[in-house]
């Protein structure tokens, strides 16, 4: 537990009805800190990793490598003027603020690296962590709605409509996982898997799950909801400046989440031999990672009714039949 | 008038996806399209009427700026169209340098078709794959004439500078690397991408008839099954004595416009090692004087643009000037079959029936 450690140190220091205040502040820096920092890399390592793809250099001129372009970028959309014309104020402002917040929500209960290292730890966070996930559709149809914009409009509704068909098959996928280790946390999840990891029993599932993943988070090839041939930004097309900021630190959020879930619930989390636990993790991580930032710049965009009728067609009974089967596992 | 039920939807002639400015006015209900309207005209620049004021040798920049994907094409129709109302003969190497250019140009446009397309599917990297491997040809351009787009390089009997010394192995070689990308990773990117060929197959299917009933010609044409291709119909320039074969496709979908067009590039590269092997030494430019005079007389050229037939009616009346100049321009006839083409379908395949017709709007409004 970060906040036991933390409060170890401080209380050494500071006495006691104070330090649990100054262990607030200390571990609510450190939690801006970290999740700000995690999706501004992984925005870096997207870009590179695009850039490598497409024989161009990528982000090279702010910091080494390019390291800062991501913060500099960020600042100049603080600086950006707010233009508007006829929004629904409410819903046009909410919206951003929401999903930034839902999705960096997932970082501070999704363990980081090794048992114990998250912020917030519930004994329900695989559940906590798709009900973040599962929050966006709502907030795409607010937002479609508050742009009154006819393109926004569609969006929405495309949204909405992909990720329902979507979020079945997700939740189908994590009950299968929840079912075959008992728990739906993911610290016992993952110690559930120090014998064998979950993808032996289930790997059609892992597949299911990457595919869900991607189209929750509407990461190509799944981004018809803001497809930007046709639909130019789909629901974000009226945002511009830190509110259009806040959705792209969002997404690349919501890509970590996805990736760190794969590790935990299929590839074993932290567990493996020789070298601690953390850079197994991270090099699992980062695998996944790679895998799924790729079939943004190798795919094309599949059409709407195409992409609804995959869902329903091929991923939920897959998920219904693989859950069946673990259930038998479990049973017998 | 808007419809019940029916949103209108205004794309262009501002958009990230139109090839230039191309408005679409389309009425769509649900996510279906139920009428499609194209405007026209946003890029009118009256070029017919700025060849009346202008000598034959100084329209060639306006040439340039029609088609700005394939402007040496423009310019070599030009030319021919001057030379044949003159009466000029060139040289049997400007006749190929032509022919080599004319190819050049035609892979390097259908380059961009090739990254604009996958790009409205939704593939950036299609895209920059394919302006990659254009700017080798572009930097080969550049060596030859000095400008890059709009090269300015045909004159009245000829052209303004020869073949540059060596220019022949960078050809050849920037050639076989755009060879091996279109046999290999064109294919992994798009004719095998599995993505790719739910979009396009079977999407905006454009019969033999529809072609004949619009006045459609080209590759578009081709990839419906007809047959025709000016360099084999009437051959000009030297496609009369090299060996190359017309792709023809008989689906007429948007897949089949993508595929005829892939092969045309091969077939491109076939004809400019032809060219090159056969490239005849000797003055590369007719003594013509820069003004000329040309008798009474109407004079009509058809060419194969990348985009379709490209048609110059000359009319001549002994002046240093052209007495009218009439452009016909391949995509002008296309564009109205979109009309037709884009009721009921999806918004999504909209965007990809417009990017398979390749619509220039520089040659279309003039």
């Amino acid at each position: 537990m970060i906040f036991n450690y933390v409060y170890s140190i401080v209380s050494a220091f500071v006495f006691s009805p104070l330090s649990y205040i100054v262990t607030f502040i200390i571990i609510a820096i450190l939690a801006v800190i970290v999740t700000a920092l995690i999706p501004v890399f992984i925005g870096w390592v997207d870009r590179k990793y695009a850039a490598r793809i497409e024989s161009r250099y990528g982000p090279v001129y702010v910091g080494p490598f390019g390291l800062l372009q991501n913060f500099a970028d960020l600042t100049k959309m603080l600086g950006k003027r707010f233009i508007s014309t006829n929004i629904d104020w409410l819903s046009f402002n909410f919206t951003p603020i929401a999903l930034a917040t839902a999705s960096f929500a997932m970082l501070l209960i999704i363990p980081l690296g090794g048992p114990g290292l998250e912020f917030i730890s519930i004994p329900y966070s695989l559940l906590f962590i798709y009900t973040l996930l599962a929050i966006s559709p709502l907030l795409l149809l607010v937002a479609g709605w508050g742009e009154n914009n006819k393109y926004a409009l569609i969006g929405g509704f495309r949204g909405a409509a992909q990720i329902i068909s979507y979020e079945l098959a997700l939740i189908v996928v994590l009950s299968s996982v929840a079912l075959l280790s008992g728990s739906y946390s993911i610290t016992s999840i993952v110690s559930g898997q120090s014998s064998i990891w979950y993808a032996a029993y289930l790997p059609v599932t892992m597949v299911v799950f990457i595919i869900a993943g991607l189209a929750i988070i509407e990461r190509e090839p799944f981004d018809v909801p803001e497809a930007s041939q046709e639909l130019q930004a789909g629901w974000k097309v009226e945002y511009s400046g830190i509110r259009y900021g806040f959705f792209l630190i969002g997404d690349y959020v919501r890509v970590t989440v996805i990736a760190m879930l794969v590790t935990y619930l299929f590839l074993g989390g932290w567990n493996g031999p020789f070298i601690s636990g953390i850079i197994w993790f991270i090099i699992k991580t980062a695998i996944v990672l790679m895998i799924i930032l790729t079939p943004r710049w190798v795919f094309g965009r599949p059409r709407i009714d195409q992409l609804i009728k995959f869902g329903w067609n091929w991923l939920l009974p897959l998920a219904v039949l693989n859950l069946i089967l673990v259930e038998l596992l479990v049973v017998l | 008038m808007e419809k019940e039920n029916s949103i209108r939807l205004n794309i262009g002639p501002v958009h990230p996806a139109m090839h230039g400015v191309l408005k679409l006015i389309l009425d769509v209900k649900g996510d279906t399209i139920i009428k499609a309207q194209t405007e026209i005209g946003f890029l009118h620049r009256a070029s017919e009427k700025i060849a009346e004021t202008r000598y034959f040798a100084n329209y060639y920049p306006i040439m340039d700026k029609l088609d700005y994907v394939s402007a040496l094409n423009m310019e070599i129709l030009y030319a021919s169209a001057v030379e044949k109302a003159a009466n000029i003969e060139i040289p049997a190497r400007a006749v190929y340098i032509r022919t080599i250019m004319a190819e050049i140009q035609r892979i390097m446009s259908h380059l961009v078709f090739i990254g604009s397309f996958g790009e409205d599917i939704g593939n950036m990297t299609g895209f920059i794959w394919a302006l990659r491997e254009r700017e080798l040809l572009m930097n080969v351009v550049e060596k030859i004439s000095g400008g890059r787009l709009a090269p300015m390089y045909i004159c009245n009997g000829g052209m303004f500078y020869d073949f540059p010394q060596g220019i022949e192995d960078d050809i050849l070689k920037a050639l076989s690397t755009i060879e091996n990308k279109v046999n290999h990773e064109y294919n992994a990117m798009f004719t095998k991408n599995q993505i790719f060929l739910s979009r396009t197959k079977g999407v905006g299917v454009l019969t033999k008839d529809m072609v004949k009933k619009y006045g459609i010609t080209g590759p578009i044409a081709r990839a419906s099954g007809i047959n025709r291709d000016l360099r084999k119909v009437s051959p000009y320039l030297a496609y009369d004595k090299i060996d190359f074969d017309i792709p023809i496709e008989n689906d007429g979908d948007t897949y089949s416009r993508f595929v005829v067009r892939t092969r045309e590039i091969l077939e491109s590269i076939k004809i400019i090692r032809q060219c090159i092997k056969d490239l005849p030494p000797g003055p590369y430019k007719a003594a013509v004087p820069w003004i000329i005079r040309i008798p009474k007389k109407d004079t009509l050229v058809k060419q194969e643009s990348p985009r379709g037939e490209m048609g110059v009616f000359l009319v001549t009346d002994g002046g240093d000037k052209p007495y009218r100049l009439k452009l016909r321009s391949p995509t002008f006839f296309a564009i109205h079959a979109l009309e037709e083409l884009l009721v009921n379908i999806r918004v999504a395949d909209a965007f990809v029936i417009v990017a398979s017709i390749d619509p220039v709007m520089g040659e279309v409004d003039r």
